[in-house]
């Protein structure tokens, strides 16, 4: 493999990982609070499409990026409403949302573009970092993507050190493991979940218009593809610690570059077979760990003051 | 601003509080001054602890006031209560296993960057002052109960609180801890504070109160200074009835007398061996048991110990040192990572709890609610779900039958409720733990039953109906594993007793009263 194939193949797999990274982080946030946000494949979509059409129609991408973000809040409010207030249980909430959004986006994907559409979007210059932008390999392969990715790693190192360092962070981790004690150490329960559902649905928006906007310039019908399930896979996979986590989706993110990578390197591998990899690294991922790391002990469990 | 001693702190007037048709507190009046160690007593039932909940804002009383120092104080929750200055540790601790004990005591706050090692000083801080030492950086999960139960109080003190009320703190201690805990209480009045402590000890009160309440039924019966309490006359307040007809186990049970005191043995005496129905084999043999648990931390450590048909072998320990385990392995609910589990000569090691069953082990599993009944079902299904093939003829279920018997068995055993076809859960805490005993004790042949904390939670005449089939158990031949964290309870029931610490058997004794400082003392995990 040539310098230039490392390269390339190192920031592809970056790109690739990207999306997973921020909506693990964000969907971490909200599972350690106790709150499993299912529907974070649909978030992504929705916030794809919304980010796609914002846009499209005003060829500004900053503009779509706010749409898409709010399009995904949108989303993880009617979810805190429906697990945290109406405490339905949270895998049909979910589910259910995955199936509307991409039942909707398909739909208006259809009626506003028209069918099999590839109008390209307008989307974000890559920047590059100066000093750094030219060191041979690694220059290309870290410091030349779209600030979205450097602004996301910043947002995910807020997020690590908001859980540690903060009062607020303490009161997720509480309402997660013991929603009880952290009701009768004064702290409001409801609130807490809302907020990391809702920090989970800011960073599945980002996610989702990385991929439009941010990387592919375009939008496809079910564009996101599972990565939100991929995400959710990497949560576990990471045992619901940061940084283990955004290695997960390093891994699930390289596993998707090889399917590019191999080919091009005259590897004959079946299309299909390379396209599962990442998948089936999740599935083996969360079989084999399954039991390692202790799950919060109040994920997915409404909370219900006195019963 | 620190009130001065002997000013009334708070004061009750009227206070009543129903839930449904159950009156829980009826006109109750009484006052604690700042400086004193007011202790309340009385059955399960009778009012403490939502006397204790309403001073704490968890609910509101439906008539009757409250005043702090002279104001009126109408809490509207828990958070209300504490920033006047009233704070409570509860019964069942509410500290999140997974944190240390530092960021247990943060929690509370959404804003703000945490402070661990400001929080760690004023923690070795109180833990000095008030002699409450634990180590601020260690998980919750890894603490002992006791630990646990002094984090609770120094969460409390750390609010600086004028009022203290402790719910039934010395249930869930050893002897030693007991003495600590009471220490504790008198050096807080010290302060200026009041201490409303909830037990239904008498020993202990006699140690550390200064005043009494006892409630009976939801009212005060009678309200004494400590200098001219009458132990019978409290007693006999709180029972509703005269002493004389009281058992001897529930006057250990209610800490008045210590067990063994009076003489000889109270037990009836056992028919000779061989009128029991004999048997060869031990009713449980215990084969080097041990237990990791999820986590990788050894539970049990290669405990081995034999009950033989027609004796009670007590387990004592503070809880949490391997006895829940014990029993859910016995009991087949748990398989153990090494070792064998013999009930009457019959392997059952990583058997089902119906085979450990079938084998004539009879089971009174410590959670009633969670696993020795389902609350949803009727007291015949919960009587007869492990034997519906009796009443079952062509695959079809005889739910008549099974009716009558279910009436004939609760006759049997005094289980009062609206009959067969009532769901458990609208059975009192005593009647449920009357129809497991039914269920457990009606297998046949009966060689062995576990009894695990049989009379938590049980009123005085349930104990003693609990008690009377437990010896009447053994008195037709069956082996008994009791296990308790009641040390008095064991001492007078058991003929010999068995100290587990840290998932080990550290002692075995005889069942003497004057065993029992050793005992306690190996239960603290000092060698006798």
């Amino acid at each position: 493999m040539t310098g230039e194939q490392v390269a390339v193949f190192l920031a592809s797999s970056l790109r690739l990982s990207m999306p997973m990274i921020l909506a693990a982080s964000g969907e971490m946030v909200s599972e350690r609070a106790g709150v499993l946000n299912m529907s974070l494949e649909g978030m992504m979509l929705t916030a794809t499409f919304a980010g796609a059409l914002g846009s499209w129609a005003t060829g500004r991408p900053g503009i779509g990026l706010l749409c898409g973000v709010a399009a995904a809040l949108v989303v993880a409010l009617v979810q805190a409403v429906l697990s945290v207030t109406l405490r339905a249980n949270q895998l049909v909430v979910g589910i259910g949302f995955n199936i509307l959004a991409l039942g909707a986006t398909t739909f208006l994907y259809r009626e506003i573009f028209g069918p099999l559409s590839r109008e390209v979007i307008p989307g974000f210059a890559k920047w590059e970092v100066p000093l750094v932008a030219d060191v041979p390999i690694l220059g290309p392969a870290l410091f030349r993507h779209v600030g979205l990715v450097y602004v996301g790693f910043a947002l995910v190192l807020a997020l690590w050190a908001g859980l540690r360092y903060t009062a607020f962070g303490l009161a997720v981790d509480a309402v997660g493991e013991d929603p009880r004690a952290a009701d009768r150490a004064g702290i409001p329960v409801a609130l807490v979940r809302y907020v990391a559902v809702l920090i989970a649905g800011l960073m599945a928006g980002l996610a989702g218009v990385f991929i439009s906007v941010g990387d592919i310039n375009t939008f496809t019908e079910g564009m996101t593809n599972g990565q939100g399930y991929l995400a959710l896979a990497a949560v576990i996979f990471g045992g619901w610690v940061g940084g283990r986590t955004v290695a997960a989706c390093l891994l699930f993110g390289t596993a998707t570059a090889l399917q590019f990578q191999l080919p091009a390197m005259g590897i004959a591998i079946p299309t299909a077979g390379l396209m599962m990899l990442p998948y089936v690294l999740a599935l083996l991922a969360v079989a084999g760990l399954v039991g390692h790391h202790d799950p919060p002990a109040a994920l997915t469990l409404p909370y219900r003051r006195g019963a | 601003m620190s009130p001065s001693a002997g000013s009334v702190l708070l004061k009750l007037d009227g206070l009543t509080k129903r839930f449904g048709a159950v009156t829980a507190l009826d006109d109750v009046s009484l006052s604690i001054d700042a400086g004193e160690v007011h202790c309340l007593l009385g059955e399960n039932g009778a009012g403490k602890s939502t006397l204790c909940n309403v001073v704490f804002g968890v609910h509101a009383p439906d008539a009757g006031q409250m005043h702090l120092e002279g104001r009126p104080f109408r809490p509207t929750g828990p958070a209300d209560s504490l920033s006047a200055g009233v704070a409570m540790v509860h019964q069942h601790f509410s500290l999140v296993p997974t944190m240390t004990v530092v960021e247990n005591l943060m929690l509370g706050r959404l804003d703000g960057v945490l402070k661990r090692r400001d929080f760690a000083a004023r923690v070795r801080e109180l833990g000095a002052t008030y002699g409450l030492e634990v180590d601020p950086d260690r998980r919750v999960a890894e603490l002992s109960v006791g630990e646990r139960q002094r984090v609770e109080i120094i969460k409390c003190l750390i609010r600086d609180p004028r009022l203290l009320v402790l719910d039934e703190p010395t249930a869930v201690l050893p002897p030693e801890e007991v003495a600590a805990l009471l220490a504790m209480c008198r050096r807080v009045a010290a302060a200026g504070r009041g201490v409303i402590l909830v037990t239904h000890k008498l020993a202990e009160i006699a140690r550390v109160a200064d005043r009494t309440t006892v409630l009976r039924a939801g009212k005060v019966v009678e309200s004494v200074t400590m200098k001219v309490a009458d132990m019978r006359a409290l007693v006999r307040a709180m029972v509703g009835r005269e002493l004389v007809s009281i058992d001897r186990m529930v006057a250990v049970s209610l800490g008045m007398e210590a067990a063994g005191h009076a003489g000889p043995p109270p037990r009836p005496a056992r028919p000779a061996p061989a009128n029991v129905r004999t048997r060869r084999d031990d009713a449980l043999m215990v084969d080097g048991v041990s237990y990791r648990d999820h986590g990788g931390a050894l539970r049990l450590d290669r405990v081995t110990l034999i009950v033989k048909p027609g004796e009670i072998v007590g387990i004592a320990g503070v809880e949490g040192n391997g006895q829940s385990e014990l029993a859910a392995i016995i009991a087949g609910l748990v398989c153990p990572t090494g070792g064998r589990i013999f009930v009457g000569g019959r392997e059952l090691t990583r058997r089902s709890p119906g085979e450990v069953t079938a084998a004539g082990a009879g089971i009174i599993p410590e959670d009633r609610h969670a696993i020795g009944c389902i609350e949803e079902m009727t007291v015949a299904e919960n009587l007869f779900l492990g034997a519906l093939g009796r009443f079952t003829r062509f695959g079809l279920l005889r739910r008549r039958a099974m009716g009558e018997a279910a009436a004939a068995l609760m006759h049997e055993f005094d289980v009062r409720g609206s009959g067969p076809g009532a769901p458990m859960k609208s059975l009192s805490g005593g009647n449920q733990q009357r129809a497991v005993l039914a269920r457990e004790l009606s297998l046949d042949p009966l060689v062995f039953l576990l009894a695990a904390q049989p009379t938590r939670g049980l009123d005085v005449g349930a104990v003693d109906a609990v008690y009377g089939r437990i010896f009447a158990a053994r008195e037709n031949g069956a082996g008994v594993l009791l296990i308790s964290s009641e040390l008095d309870e064991l001492l007078a029931a058991s003929d010999r007793i068995i100290v587990l610490y840290r998932g080990r058997i550290v002692g075995e004794l005889p069942a003497e009263a004057g065993n029992r400082e050793a005992i306690g003392s190996l239960m603290s995990g000092h060698a006798a």
